[in-house]
């Protein structure tokens, strides 16, 4: 280090919150005596504008070059304090944050001087680390404007739609030879019962003719590599390979329909028990008439079954199309551990469907728990009001079914309410059945390295926070691939993707993560083991050394706790600057003038 | 230093107050002790937190110094099984404790003193807990052995073991698919700790006397002579020991 270190340290009261319980001018007197601190004051919120602004000052007046705030937490004040040392010519990562609030005042109310102490404690311990800090740069890369959305159906030809009408080009992929993706094969869509052709052939005409939008149909994504704001990708189609360059990627293949097994209530062996979906396509073309009875089943193949550790394990860290091929055929027997939650309103919409047309067929729901919200409780009502009957069991006696020797279908179930066993004769019975993960999606993210939930579906980066980013910078989800949605959820999600793609596009340029891992080329023997456990493929053996791509680094960290010859560290969080802290804690005294 | 704060301690007749360090993730744990805060939920104040990205970047030789120097206890505390913010370094961390306890254990330090806890950020009441819980522990425990004691030699060798090529690549590959079966891995791990312990030994003992034999160098370890000729053959191939000579019809050997 060129420039001996200059810590000031500034000390919030909080109105009484830190000051009601901590001595804060004691501690401030205290701070004083840590070496290297040559500037010390407290304020009533140092947060405030005459806060930041004294610290600012105080930057220039006593050329602080390292700065210490003990206040709140970082994880909601650090930004701010960072920006005010940047606007003042400091680097923001030569900034340290002391805890002094959520981690003492707050939970000590009643030992003001253990706290006190304890207060003295982080505050030494945060100046023992920004002694050791060094200016970091939070690396700046291009985001070209151009997108690649994989898979055409309701939420891929949404967000496809939505970048292309900002100027955005987009390259749109599908597996299949026609654009539509599940919704095409979809009748009537609840609540407003209109042709799900009313919503998909508009999307498709609109995708097909946007001079924005390359559509490329019978074609899958084989390999990306690159990061965000410049994709590599490789597409395969029956014509060949070709590789495109993106700045952002958008995952939209969606999800498969659950079929239950072989003789599951007589499924493939009755040409008269189908899926909720078999009925759709059959009420499309006509193909039920007007029965005497018809009989749902709800939750088939759904809230079944243990969400399993050693599965959780295996997703991420399979690599194999086999075992993936094993827990989905695993699965298929024991059914799906959570709710698919459209089922319920799907059954209630086909059953509306048949009792509109034929009046004088028996609609009957069998079901354990019915689940309807919002609006889609009227929609319950419209039912009702039309005579289908909902029958609850108890979930832990399911229905049974039997063909009697003329080979009609036979329907016994436990109804709760009557505490009694019925049997019902029908024509049909139609199983709802949830959306399941499909194998070619979990392949998809293992080869994107965008992590799969316990349930089998790809994770958001954050459930509430970031429902559609991903783990990756610059890869997007939208629709069924993240868990079961209808038509309109699909929608908002590819609006909501192409948003955030958008935002990365529109700016051109994107700040990466500064906090990242510097690998010692001396000691690194090229093993090449951070290579392969880096989530994010940031680390790459060339000529026998580990290159880190700061642009895919996230700063976890993992590498430098693994490699084997201890040659990585990570930008502000290395050892000796955490060994800082612990030294700075338990012998204060010889942690005086330990500058490096 | 540590040693003074004990012997203050001491004479000033006070109840044994520990220091606890916690390796708290930014992403679940941090923020669990955080809403404790924002709720009020109280705990002793024996609790120093230390902010970390991840579990996943806790090198074991961070935990093990922070014991030499003297912590009461060491918190590792980490995002549940599922939720790690960077997908699975909760997972590595955890496998990392899995001999992290054991090696604590073997250098004489009560393993009760480590502890690895998955806190969410939703987790406040259970962060009081726990503290309160691991507070009591240890002052049932007493101050870190470490305090009024040399830190024994074992310790060092441990430390070394830590650093050692073949335990991290063991470990690391492990984290990556686990080839062989846990058992397996498990023995693998343990006799590799045992051998590089020993091996440190011979090592110290080669520093502190200058060239032994087998024999000698047997007598002065407590190491078995077959074991100690196993090593020296180890050593001699990583280029640290070297034949020095003869002593009794026996090769002599001294460090490189």
């Amino acid at each position: 280090m060129e420039q001996e270190p200059r810590v000031g340290v500034f000390i919030c009261s909080c109105g009484t919150n830190i000051g009601g319980v901590v001595n804060v001018p004691e501690v401030a007197e205290y701070a004083k005596t840590i070496p290297h601190v040559v500037h010390t004051e407290h304020n009533m919120y140092t947060c405030s504008e005459a806060g930041l602004t004294a610290i600012q000052e105080s930057i220039k007046e006593h050329d602080l070059n390292r700065v210490v705030v003990a206040s709140c937490t970082p994880r909601t004040h650090e930004p701010l304090f960072r920006a005010a040392c940047n606007e003042a010519g400091l680097n923001p990562y030569l900034f340290e944050m002391a805890n002094i609030r959520e981690h003492d005042s707050w939970v000590h109310p009643h030992e003001p001087q253990k706290a006190t102490q304890k207060a003295k404690d982080i505050v030494r311990m945060a100046v023992a680390k920004a002694i050791l800090l060094e200016p970091q740069t939070e690396p700046e890369v291009e985001v070209k404007g151009s997108s690649l959305v994989v898979g055409a159906g309701v939420a891929g030809m949404t967000a496809a739609l939505s970048m292309a009408s900002q100027g955005f080009k987009v390259y749109l992929i599908e597996k299949e030879k026609e654009p539509g993706g599940m919704a095409q094969k979809l009748y009537k869509l609840y609540p407003t019962l209109a042709d799900a052709s009313e919503v998909v052939d508009p999307l498709i005409e609109g995708v097909k003719s946007n001079k924005n939008i390359e559509l490329a149909t019978s074609t899958i994504l084989k390999e990306v590599s690159g990061y965000i704001g410049n994709f590599n990708a490789v597409l395969t189609s029956l014509e060949g390979d070709r590789e495109l360059n993106v700045g952002t990627i958008i995952i939209a293949p969606g999800s498969s329909n659950y079929t239950p097994p072989k003789g599951l209530y007589e499924y493939g062996l009755n040409d008269h028990v189908i899926t909720q979906r078999e009925l759709d396509e059959k009420l499309k073309n006509g193909e039920i008439g007007e029965p005497e009875r018809i009989v749902m089943i709800q939750c088939v193949g759904a809230r079944k079954g243990e969400i399993r550790h050693s599965e959780l394990e295996a997703f991420p860290k399979s690599d194999t199309a086999e075992l993936l091929r094993k827990i989905l055929k695993a699965r298929k027997e024991e059914g799906w551990p959570y709710c698919s939650r459209i089922c319920c309103m799907n059954a209630i919409k086909n059953a509306i469907l048949i009792k509109e047309k034929s009046p004088k067929t028996d609609v009957v729901v069998l079901f354990g728990d019915l689940r309807v919200y919002k609006e889609y409780e009227d929609f319950y009502r419209r039912a009702r009001d039309l005579e289908v009957r909902f029958i609850r069991h108890i979930e832990e006696v399911r229905p049974e079914i039997a063909q009697t020797p003329e080979g009609k279908l036979q329907v016994m179930a436990y109804d709760a309410l009557y505490g009694t066993e019925v049997t019902f004769p029908a024509k049909w019975v139609v199983l709802s059945t949830p959306l399941i993960p499909s194998k070619d999606e979990i392949m998809l993210a293992r080869m994107l390295k965008i992590p799969i939930a316990t349930d089998g579906f790809l994770m958001e980066a954050h459930l509430k926070l970031r429902p559609v980013d991903t783990n990756v910078d610059g890869i997007f989800i939208a629709g069924t691939v993240s868990g079961p949605k209808d038509v309109s959820e699909s929608i908002i999600s590819g609006e909501a993707a192409a948003g955030r793609a958008s935002i990365l596009m529109g700016n051109g340029k994107v700040k990466t993560e500064a906090i990242t891992a510097v690998v010692n080329e001396d000691l690194c023997i090229g093993c090449g083991l951070c290579e392969e456990i880096c989530p994010y493929g940031a680390p790459k053996v060339e000529e026998g050394k580990s290159k880190i791509r700061e642009i895919l680094c996230r700063g976890c960290g993992s590498c430098a706790a693994e490699c084997p010859k201890q040659a990585i560290t990570m930008r502000h969080y290395r050892d000796d600057q955490i060994l800082a802290q612990v030294k700075a804690l338990l012998s204060p005294e010889s942690s005086k003038g330990v500058v490096q | 230093m540590v040693e003074e704060r004990f012997e203050n301690e001491k004479i000033s007749g006070k109840e044994f107050e520990p220091l606890i360090v916690a390796y708290c993730c930014n992403w679940c744990s941090y923020a669990g002790a955080d809403l404790a805060g924002t709720s009020r939920f109280e705990y002793p104040t024996n609790i120093r937190i230390i902010r970390i990205m991840c579990t996943g970047r806790m090198d074991p030789t961070l935990v093990l110094e922070t014991l030499r120097m003297g912590a009461d206890g060491v918190l590792i505390a980490g995002c549940h099984p599922g939720d790690c913010h960077y997908q699975k370094g909760n997972f590595m961390m955890e496998k990392r404790f899995d001999y992290l306890k054991k090696a604590v254990k073997n250098v004489g330090i009560e393993p009760e003193r480590v502890r690895l806890e998955w806190i969410s950020a939703s987790e406040g009441g259970k962060w009081s807990a726990l503290i309160r819980e691991m507070t009591e522990e240890i002052r049932q425990l007493g101050p870190n052995p470490f305090k009024h004691m040399q830190i024994p030699k074992k310790t060092d060798a441990m430390m070394n073991v830590f650093k050692s090529q073949r335990l991290r690549w063991v470990v690391g590959r492990s984290q990556i698919k686990m080839e062989i079966e846990e058992e397996k891995y498990r023995q693998a791990v343990d006799s590799i700790m045992h051998d590089e312990i020993e091996r440190h030994m011979i090592m110290g003992a080669l520093k502190e006397k200058g060239a032994l034999t087998a024999e000698e160098l047997a007598q002065t370890t407590g190491i078995q002579p077959n074991k100690i000729v196993q090593h020296l053959i180890a050593l001699r191939r990583d280029g640290k020991v070297n034949e020095a000579g003869e002593k009794n019809n026996q090769y002599l050997y001294k460090l490189v």
